[in-house]
């Protein structure tokens, strides 16, 4: 198991390596990397994880200290989804070898499938429940990428952005139900949840709307499915794999795995029963309002998760075994769809279903797979949609009327839509055209077996599915022991006899056949029934309110002046500071006798720093700045430092030079008044700066380790060779630190250099030689407003 | 002694942080470096002032503590580096700006003196564009549909 999450992860740097010598056939290199997941069907077929054994477990340690581990469980669940995911993954894969044009980056698309398959993979079979939050983040990521694969144009880009600001939402949301739930269940194994004491918890409602929140986002429920139809700007395989079959079935797996822990609780299915009812019309309902097909299966999807997200809501036996089955030929039928309508958009150059017609003369064997799926997807018999959909109606019979009627209606506008997508096959042909009356392709035929035969598959399995029932039973009850509904006495039938359910099938095929009848008029409603709000509105909204609100804050506080910024920033310092000194123990040394030697020290360093604001000439600011220099060295003195008493003074000497020497080049002391309400500020600030240092310094006198420094003391002889500390810890003990600070100095002689040398006139390019000077200041200051 | 050394040390933090508010470009010069004194008399304060030995091993024990003291000569020539940096800077600025105010320096020391039109050196981004919402205008394919599913129902 561990072998089929890192083979694709490892695959990735291989195609990434290896796909500019071998162009298109990457896509077979890539295919191998899915060969581990599918042979996990291996351990399914056998008996020893499929009906009631012991599931496989391997785990690898990461970080055990913070409960991190490469956890894998193969429960027969866990394992049917991972061989589902190898199945599509590995026909999606040799799908796009035919249908990428030779121009594409091959270099970015099939890592970018691979790293998506192997994040998938781990996320289904992960026993972590940190794990499953990183894979779960790593599949919003790859979806990211693989939709902004055509990235230069702008729909792509936006729909990405939509696809990963939607789900990283969940993400977040997930993130936050995984760390309540293992505080509650005092585990970060899925397996090992004291479940009794998470539904004692009092955070057992919280991280149950959470984990909520991360499945109806990455499963595109309502009102979150916005990003599903905009996410098809993706390459079509990659829309079949991830976008119909695997990825977006991420939040209904959660919803089913999530169930057995929060199943108890009645807010569970009260959430998501009429949720997943509620998406499952809507997305109907907009599906059949499409002219582009990949929009139509775009909210087809949608529609069918929330059908999904409804029988696992309903966390019963009966629930969970109609959708593990449903679950099964919607992958089939839907994958298929989108390869057929790549097929379509391959060869006719279009999708519209107003430019196509009579496809069936021109493309027969896509027709055929097109007609086996689309009639699953309807429901019809004899195909393994319609034993789904009867077990979907018996379901929600025992749910209530409201629901049933729900039910009818959605599945008889998916009928509807399915009606639409075929309609393109019937009918004359006509080359189709683009506005202009030019015709897309000049000359039309038959799709290659490289983009049939996956497809073709895939319809196989869905009426394999019908014919053969027991077929997809077989499958489906490979899942029991995980998700508990062994017990379940349940079968997958074609003919069940005459049953409510079968009644309500002949509602839905006569509901459907009147609004294929009445398709004009049903078309012209939808088009004049608006919503007035939408919650691609809402997105945008919300989107351009923080861009404003970011902009309006980041102007408001930042690039001004320097005085005005630095106000800002040590507000904000002194804002936290003051809260850390208020909650900080205040311990106050008792006052000792102070020696007089460190009078005229106290007198030297405070008459500096008065001395330097109250002056009004530059050369005695900086010979007063000196005295506090020549202070702090006698203070050096008193704290027993002579090194760097002497330091200090030789520094002391070569900054006053120094400013003398710049003196040279620099205008005097200007008044430049402050405003009165910032000279207050500005007293405020520093009065703050400095009672908090104060305060900090006696926060810290008291130690509260043992200090190292004994040992510094005993090896400077016997390790450096020096009988002074100081300088033994700076060239010895801590040299690479002092080869730090001379390079430091090095670095500033370099850049002092440099800019001295610009500032010489007829080399230098400043504004001052090119501009006159700008010392009128009522223009700058109009000129800083205006930024 | 330590408390004093802490309300001196504030006194010069304050005075510091006064200095670096101010308009002229030296006093914030000035202001770091009295920032610079401060920090380096904590250092050395917070590690205890005890009238014991300096760190010479010519002496008799027992020595005060010399870890704080090898840390503080760091930081007074790093000190050093940085006020004859900023000094240079300041320099450099006056030249450019044509005056020493800091707080009407602006626009004129972002703009990229190679660009003849004035622009920033670094020109913000722009916001990627977005399209329209994907319901917006959509008449014309309706109408096309429309037509359609007429023909094929009549």
């Amino acid at each position: 198991m561990t072998l089929a999450v890192l083979l694709p992860l490892l695959m990735a740097a291989v195609c990434a390596l290896l796909a500019r010598p071998l162009g298109r056939r990457t896509g077979y290199l890539a295919a191998l990397g899915f060969a581990p997941a599918l042979l996990l069907a291996v351990p399914l077929a056998g008996n020893s994880v499929g009906v009631g054994g012991t599931p496989l477990v391997q785990v690898t340690n990461w970080v055990p200290e913070l409960g991190l581990e490469f956890a894998f469980r193969g429960d027969g669940f866990s394992l049917l989804f991972a061989v589902l995911i190898g199945v599509i993954g590995a026909l999606a894969t040799l799908y796009s070898v035919a249908y990428l044009s030779e121009r594409e980056r091959f270099g970015r698309f099939y890592p970018f499938l691979l790293l998506f398959g192997g994040s998938m993979l781990g996320l289904v079979l992960s026993d972590n429940m940190i794990a499953l939050f990183a894979f779960w983040e790593m599949t919003s990521v790859t979806s990211f990428l693989l939709i902004g694969l055509w990235h230069t144009r702008s729909e792509a880009r936006d729909g990405a952005i939509k696809a990963f600001l939607v789900s990283a939402l969940g993400g977040l949301g997930l993130l936050a139900a995984v760390a309540l739930l293992s505080i509650a269940g005092d585990s970060t194994s899925l397996s090992g949840l004291d479940l009794d004491a998470v539904r004692a918890s009092p955070l057992f409602v919280p991280a149950l709307l959470l984990t909520l929140l991360a499945a109806f986002t990455k499963s595109a429920q309502l009102p979150f499915h916005l990003w599903l139809p905009t996410a098809m700007e993706a390459p079509t395989p990659v829309s079949a794999f991830l976008h119909s079959a695997t990825m977006v079935k991420a939040g209904v797996v959660l919803v089913a795995k999530f169930g057995l822990i929060f199943g108890t609780s009645a807010l569970w299915g009260g959430v998501i029963v009429p949720l997943g009812l509620a998406t499952m019309f809507w997305g109907s309902w907009r599906a059949l309002k499409q002219t582009d097909l990949k929009a139509l299966l775009a909210y087809s999807t949608v529609s069918q998760l929330g059908l999904l997200m409804a029988l696992y809501g309903l966390a019963d036996a009966e629930g969970r075994f109609a959708a593990t089955a449903h679950l099964l030929n919607h992958a089939a039928f839907k994958a298929a769809l989108f390869f057929v309508v790549g097929i379509i958009d391959h060869e006719m150059g279009t999708r519209e279903t107003f430019r196509l017609s009579g496809l069936r003369r021109k493309l027969p064997l896509t027709f055929a797979v097109a007609l086996l799926a689309t009639l699953s997807m309807a429901g019809l018999p004899p195909l393994g949609g319609f034993i789904s959909k009867e077990l979907f109606y018996e379901a929600m019979l025992h749910a209530g009327p409201g629901f049933i009627a729900v039910a009818v209606i959605g599945s008889a506008l998916t009928l509807a839509y399915c009606a639409r997508l075929i309609g393109i096959f019937f009918g004359d042909f006509q080359a189709p055209e683009d506005d202009g009356g030019q015709l897309l392709k000049p000359q039309i035929h038959e799709a290659g077996p490289g983009l049939l035969l996956p497809p073709a598959l895939l319809a196989g399995a869905a009426l394999l599915f019908g014919l053969l029932p027991a077929s997809a039973e077989w499958l489906t009850r490979r899942a029991g022991a995980a998700l508990d509904f062994a017990g379940h006495g349940g079968h997958l039938y074609l003919w069940h006899g005459v049953t409510p359910a079968l009644l309500l099938t002949l509602l839905t095929w006569g509901l459907a056949a009147l609004l294929v009848w009445q398709a004009a008029r049903v078309y012209f409603l939808q088009v004049h029934l608006e919503l007035p709000i939408s919650s691609n509105r809402i997105y945008r909204g919300v989107l351009d309110g923080l861009n404003t609100l970011a902009s309006r804050v980041i102007a408001g506080t930042q690039g001004l002046a320097l005085p005005d910024q630095l106000r800002i920033t040590l507000a904000a310092a002194g804002v936290m500071g003051g809260y850390a000194v208020w909650r900080a123990p205040q311990v106050f040394q008792p006052l000792e006798p102070l020696p007089l030697s460190t009078l005229p020290i106290a007198v030297l360093l405070v008459a500096g720093a008065l001395g330097v604001l109250l002056s009004r000439n530059r050369l005695t600011a900086v010979i007063l700045t000196g005295l506090t220099g020549f202070g702090s060295a006698a203070a050096f003195l008193t704290m027993r430092a002579p090194d760097l008493a002497l330091t200090q003074l030789l520094i002391e000497a070569i900054t006053v030079i120094l400013f003398l020497l710049v003196f040279r080049y620099l205008p005097g002391f200007r008044s430049l008044p402050r405003s009165r309400v910032r000279r207050v500020i500005d007293v405020g600030l520093a009065g703050a700066a400095g009672i908090g240092t104060t305060l900090l310094i006696l926060a810290s006198l008291r130690f509260l380790s043992p200090p190292i420094s004994p040992y510094y003391l005993e090896n400077a002889y016997k390790g450096g060779g020096g009988k002074n500390v100081v300088n033994v810890i700076l060239v010895d003990f801590r040299g690479f630190d002092t080869l730090g600070e001379i390079m430091v100095v090095g670095m500033v002689a370099l850049a002092v250099g440099s800019l001295v040398r610009l500032g010489r006139r007829g080399q230098a390019r400043s504004e001052t030689d090119t501009v006159p000077g700008t010392p009128d200041l009522q223009t700058l200051d109009l000129q800083q407003r205006r930024s | 002694m330590e408390t004093l050394f802490a309300v001196l040390i504030g006194l010069l933090v304050a005075a510091g942080v006064f200095l670096l508010l101010s308009r002229t470009i030296i006093r914030v010069v000035l202001g770091l470096a009295f920032i610079a004194y401060g920090v380096n008399l904590a250092i050395l304060t917070v590690a205890g002032l005890r009238q014991e030995s300096p760190p010479l091993l010519t002496l008799e024990g027992p020595y005060v503590d010399p870890l704080p003291q090898a840390l503080v000569l760091t930081a007074i020539v790093i000190g050093f580096g940085t006020t004859a940096l900023l000094l240079t800077v300041a320099l450099r600025a006056y030249q450019v700006a044509g005056h020493d105010d800091v707080a009407a320096f602006g626009d004129n020391l972002a703009r990229d003196p190679d660009a003849p039109d004035g622009q920033h050196a670094d020109p913000e981004h722009l916001s990627p564009d977005m399209p329209e919402a994907e319901d917006a205008d959509e008449t014309d394919i309706q109408m096309a549909e429309l037509e359609r599913l007429r023909r094929i129902t009549r």
